[in-house]
């Protein structure tokens, strides 16, 4: 689009300061389909940030585990209850906070690792940046779910900052390769070389003249990654070794309901709808943001 | 060519020396070792532990132990499933036939699915048609693996009982079948895990193949083509789907850990006896080393799958194949 000057290799020639985020968002308000998403996400995530004022219940309540267990959803308990008795929709409403919450803080660890590491083996470049590739190429022939499968198994039911942790370790790959691939075609950019000639310090010029030009990329794979986090979060507490119990995450309540998966239907369909929305308007708004940046 | 397969060929046996590597720091980085979390049981002597751990070489330096781990590891030895009571090998030798006839008939399904509709898109680029089927693709691309087979056991299985419940034949009866009927009774089991998979992972090849068809539509020679007077559809599949069919062959090994991810979701919700179910099992009895095994065993799968993805397209694209 001619008068928009966003090219990185003119990012020296001074102009008015707009953030990539303020870029980005204008750019995806033009189009209907990420207008939508974003007032979606929106509304989840106020769901989940409003959770103790909307949900009818408490979430870990069993009020009456006999007379109360396995309703199928009524006006008094429109998502049903569960065979402990607790109200699924507060469950629900719940889990939108904790998913969120999960996929955004292992999102924040997977950026500042996959950042550091692809922008350290970018810039050092011959062997140490060959080796940083191969042990990449290594961690990334591991499916993500399976190596997680393996760092969870061994040890006893982790806590939730553990989880979250572990999810943020093992989901960087992808993302660092991306900005290595970034810093390696940028290192020789005319205005490093002016920097460097200005007599700035490696780090600076890392920190101050290469990064501000990885931030599309980056917030592309955040937005991208926050939905890989919630599926996986949600598959591994499928299979039990999640987010522990009371807690509720979207996964953890279609685990409750799983071996009686035929009778209590309720119990898979509605957080799942509630997770692939989610997980749908994030990727359409990561889409949205990567033609943003694309268009040049 | 030769020096490039050779060389690829070489990059994947780093790989997976790499993933032998991180298995191994896996098991040692879990809290405790593998006999606390298998032995919790308070019955188990602390003495009989010790046994255990010398006899397994946990109470050696560090060193020591992966070289001894590297070692059976070459020797196909990926440790004792205390589960089954067998060799991990031999445990997963058995289930790994039905997850590579699951993942092989979901590979074929999901691509030919996939490139299917980007040509319809693509022949209908902008209509209302093209919209709505990506909506589709993007609704698959981003559907969680295990609902969406959930949601299509509870409706082919219970609602509209159209397919048996779970596992790979009939329990009862299909030793009674003659042969035709055994097929027939295996297909029959197959079909839905299968078109399950196919069908959540057709999602990203659609959306693939249509970004490559239109990347490939401004080219000269698909205006050359159109001068000559082909109809849009002959453009389309004789000059721009050959070429953009191209890129769709590097998908194949990328879509690898998908598809395996995929299929242990699958196997488990549709117990279908591959190495996902016996992998998934395993973490409820806690046998880790069956755990890990299969984790190598996936992790090779995946190094294999991109190295034949990458082979194969060296063989397609006549650019490389002089090299």
């Amino acid at each position: 689009m001619p008068g928009q000057i966003q090219d990185s290799a003119v990012a020296s020639i001074p102009r008015p300061r707009e953030s990539a985020f303020a870029i980005g968002l204008r750019r995806i308000l033009r189009t209907p389909s990420s207008r939508v998403a974003l007032v979606i996400l929106a509304t989840i995530i106020l769901v989940g940030l409003l959770a103790p004022f909307i949900a009818p219940y408490d979430p870990a309540a069993q009020p009456d585990i006999v007379g109360l267990k396995s309703l199928a959803p009524s006006l008094a308990h429109p998502f049903g209850t569960d065979p402990y008795s607790r109200d699924v929709l507060s469950r629900v409403i719940y889990g939108a906070r904790l998913s969120l919450a999960i996929g955004l803080l292992a999102t924040l660890v997977s950026l500042t690792l996959g950042v550091a590491y692809g922008a350290i083996a970018g810039y050092a470049g011959g062997v140490a940046d060959a080796v940083m590739m191969r042990v990449l190429d290594a961690f990334l022939a591991i499916p993500r779910l399976l190596l997680l499968l393996g760092i969870l198994v061994g040890g006893p039911q982790l806590s939730i900052g553990a989880l979250i942790l572990f999810l943020g370790l093992t989901g960087w790959f992808g993302l660092s390769r991306i900005v290595r691939g970034q810093v390696l075609a940028l290192k020789h950019a005319e205005f490093v070389t002016a920097a460097q000639a200005l007599g700035a310090s490696r780090r600076r010029i890392l920190v101050r003249h290469l990064l501000p030009n990885l931030v599309s990329p980056i917030v592309v794979a955040a937005t991208v990654g926050v939905a890989h986090v919630i599926v996986l979060e949600a598959g591994l507490s499928y299979l039990g070794i999640g987010v522990p119990q009371p807690l509720a995450s979207w996964g953890n309540i279609i685990y409750d309901g799983a071996d009686q998966g035929a009778d209590l239907w309720w119990m898979s369909l509605f957080p799942g709808l509630f997770m692939v929305l989610t997980v749908m308007t994030l990727n359409i708004l990561g889409e949205a943001l990567r033609d943003a940046y694309d268009r040049r | 060519m030769l020096r490039y397969l050779a060389r690829r060929l070489a990059q994947a046996a780093i790989i997976v020396a790499f993933v032998a590597a991180i298995s191994f720091l896996l098991i040692h980085l879990a809290p405790g070792d593998p006999f606390t979390a298998v032995m919790d049981n308070p019955n188990v002597s602390e003495s009989v532990r010790q046994t255990l751990r010398a006899q397994y070489g946990f109470d050696k330096p560090l060193p020591e132990q992966f070289a001894r781990y590297v070692g059976s590891l070459a020797r196909g030895d990926l440790g004792w499933s205390f589960s089954h009571d067998r060799p991990v090998l031999d445990v997963l030798a058995t289930v790994l036939p039905n997850t590579l006839l699951l993942m092989g008939v979901a590979l074929v399904g999901s691509f030919s699915l996939g490139i299917l509709i980007a040509l319809i898109q693509v022949a209908r680029r902008g209509s209302a048609t093209d919209h709505a089927l990506s909506g589709v693709t993007l609704l698959l691309f981003s559907m969680p693996d295990f609902w969406f087979a959930i949601l299509a056991l509870l409706a082919f299985t219970y609602w509209f009982p159209i397919f048996p419940v779970g596992g790979a034949v009939d329990p009862v009866m299909h030793e009674y079948m003659g042969l035709g009927a055994r097929i027939g009774d295996r297909l029959h089991h197959l079909t839905l895990p299968a078109l399950t998979l196919a069908v959540l992972a057709a999602g990203a090849v659609a959306r693939f193949q249509r970004a490559a068809l239109l990347d490939v539509l401004p080219a000269d020679y698909i205006r050359t083509a159109r001068l000559k007077g082909l109809t849009e559809r002959e453009i389309l599949r004789r000059h721009a789907l050959r070429n953009a069919l191209l890129p769709t062959i590097s998908l194949i090994g990328l879509s690898f850990p998908a598809l395996l991810t995929g299929a242990f979701f699958i196997e488990k919700i549709f117990a279908w006896p591959g190495m996902g179910l016996a992998v998934v099992n395993a973490i409820g009895t806690r046998d880790y080393p069956l755990v890990v095994g299969g984790v190598i065993i996936g992790s090779i799968m995946v190094t294999l799958g991109s190295l034949l993805a990458d082979i194969l397209y060296a063989w397609a694209d006549p650019r490389l194949r002089g090299r």
